[in-house]
């Protein structure tokens, strides 16, 4: 049986059940209302998503391989290409797209204009350090950490800031393969 | 403090044509923030009964904004009296003043009317259907009960043995209160398991226990 | 807060054994070789101890991977020497195989994820069973937020469904 080809984000995100965006974008509301309650200090809040995001990503990534049918992931550029065109589409039904890439074709930004995550919210002044959408750098993050790269994702560009799109910086730091876990002690 | 119907600054979110809810996002990812909020409050408390509230908390500030949202989509009217309700953000900013006049089709003043609200227009916003079932306690005057077969946010959780009756479904049963409470209906709310016969999983029922004013006022409007 | 103790490395008891079910055994382990669900039908004989049962399990088939890989004919890619750590889903990969008596069939992931399903010698191509698998794997484990990744599955519902599944593979 030959291999199945991978499926494009429209046809996946078809595919798959979906819920209104609102209940999605208020629940996000609601646990960044509860960070900053518990935390208080914005940079606390900043990590404490990362690190939600993060542990969202290591589970995420596989519901996008066995909905994606995606199997090689050596390749940076490819990897990247198929968050912003599937990954994106298949979970919040939005395109991003990738742009800025470096000369080695290790670092590169992803690019996304309508973000759910933030539909109708605005920092009031006391928040001005947060980075609100800051749980997607930890679900890129924790998801191509699965599949063995470990990488570094900063915000460029934020539009709760005042910029006009979200970017975000996707840096390649190395690969790292898989091993074989156990001591040879027998 | 963050939140929708804030005034905003910039100026391009009120440019921003407040939409008909139809934007959708995956099932999955909405299941993996729910997941996340879930761990998240574990790690915040030390028993079930806290970890509940905490959901039910989170699905308060919920419930409020989808009342407000539904209420700019659909005019329906809250109570002028319940802290002024009205958001600055939409292309048509209702003032307080309007809202007293009755600018709209509907005024939610009706124990019957505002769960019938819940039980269809919430539930089809948030859930993309009406609940399964609304009725009324048998037990108790002031107890009704909305119930769901397989509500979402139970959908891909079994709960292990040792943690007995905790019901993820406290954040729907938060959701329910803010929207009662913002409509003002103070309430009790809960979520509960009940096995049915000859269905491997429970059903969910979201308990509403009104407040002893609620019930009075609705004995006054007889 | 630790709302289930327990680091039993066999995860949950077995299956009682139902008629009809084509399925021996199935193992699901993650990328670190934490056996994350062992689960058995079928299997009279039993020899060694859980834990010595699941390590060899994961090294034959981690030894199996280096080799087929390193053995492929058709692959233009520098081979490296046998044992040196690969990449998930790059090279050849294998899928399955057959002895007299029983037929193994294996899943890898990219993120890492193995299953091996063991079934009468018989059993036809099972990729796109396991690939469902996988799917229910999803679904009820890891959308669970009850259920911490890396840890032994004890997810009831993930256990129904998969023992329905498994018993309806031909």
């Amino acid at each position: 049986m030959p291999p199945v080809a991978p499926r494009s984000g429209d046809a996946i995100f078809a595919n798959v059940e979906r819920v209104n965006a609102e209940l999605f974008t208020l629940t996000y509301g609601a646990i960044v209302r509860q960070l900053l309650t518990d935390l208080e200090e914005v940079e606390e809040v900043n990590k404490q998503l990362d690190q939600m995001g993060y542990n969202i990503g290591i589970r995420l990534i596989d519901e996008f391989l066995a909905k994606s049918n995606v199997s090689r992931c050596n390749d940076f550029k490819e990897t990247t290409d198929v968050i912003a065109k599937v990954g994106f589409k298949m979970f919040l039904g939005v395109t991003a797209s990738v742009t800025n890439w470096d000369a080695d074709g290790t670092c590169c930004s992803i690019v996304l204009e309508d973000n759910p995550l933030v539909d109708f919210v605005e920092l009031p002044d006391n928040c001005q350090g947060l980075y609100y959408c800051n749980i997607l750098s930890g679900v890129i993050r924790g998801a191509l950490d699965m599949v063995s790269m470990k990488t570094e994702v900063t915000w460029l560009r934020d539009v709760l800031r005042g910029d006009d799109l979200f970017e975000l910086q996707v840096k390649l730091l190395k690969h790292v393969p898989e091993e074989y876990p156990y001591k040879d002690d027998e | 403090m963050i939140g929708v119907g804030k005034v905003k600054q910039y100026g391009n979110v009120l440019d921003k044509p407040l939409n008909k809810g139809k934007q959708e996002v995956s099932l999955s990812a909405f299941a993996f923030l729910f997941s996340e909020l879930v761990q998240y409050n574990q790690t915040q408390v030390d028993n079930i009964g806290e970890l509940e509230r905490r959901l039910e908390d989170a699905g308060y500030a919920v419930g409020a904004r989808v009342l407000e949202l539904l209420c700019h989509r659909d005019k329906v009217i809250l109570d002028p009296d319940m802290r002024g309700y009205y958001s600055g953000q939409s292309s048509s900013i209702l003032s307080l003043k309007d809202l007293s006049l009755g600018m709209g089709n509907r005024r939610e003043t009706r124990l019957l009317g505002i769960l019938s609200f819940v039980h269809s227009t919430v539930w089809k916003v948030l859930f993309g259907k009406v609940a399964d079932s609304l009725e009324k306690g048998t037990e108790h005057e002031d107890e009704y009960m909305i119930s769901e077969k397989e509500l979402l946010v139970n959908k891909f959780i079994s709960i292990p043995k040792d943690m007995g009756t905790f019901n993820c479904g406290a954040f729907v049963a938060g959701i329910v209160r803010g929207v009662l409470d913002g409509a003002g209906f103070p309430a009790v709310v809960t979520a509960h398991f009940v096995p049915m016969e000859g269905q491997q999983r429970p059903r969910t029922t979201i308990l509403i226990k009104f407040a002893e004013e609620v019930l009075q006022r609705e004995a006054r409007l007889g | 807060m630790q709302f289930f103790g327990g680091s039993e490395i066999s995860p949950s008891p077995p299956a009682p054994a139902a008629s009809g079910n084509n399925g021996h055994m199935i193992y699901v382990f993650n990328r670190n070789g934490v056996c994350l669900l062992y689960r058995e039908w079928n299997r009279p004989l039993r020899t060694l101890d859980a834990q010595q049962d699941h390590k060899l399990m994961f090294g034959l088939l981690f030894s199996l991977k280096s080799l087929t890989a390193k053995m492929d004919p058709t692959s233009a890619a520098e081979k490296g020497n046998l044992g040196m750590p690969q990449l998930p889903g790059q090279g050849c990969s294998f899928h399955s195989f057959r002895t007299n008596t029983y037929k193994l069939s294996f899943m890898e992931s990219p993120s890492g994820i193995k299953i091996i399903l063991v079934t009468h010698p018989r059993t036809g191509d099972l990729r796109e069973s396991l690939k469902r698998i996988y799917n229910l794997y999803v679904d009820y484990v890891v959308k669970n937020p009850l259920y911490t990744p890396g840890s032994p599955i004890r997810c009831e519902l993930f256990n129904t469904t998969l023992d329905q599944y498994v018993r309806g593979i031909a």
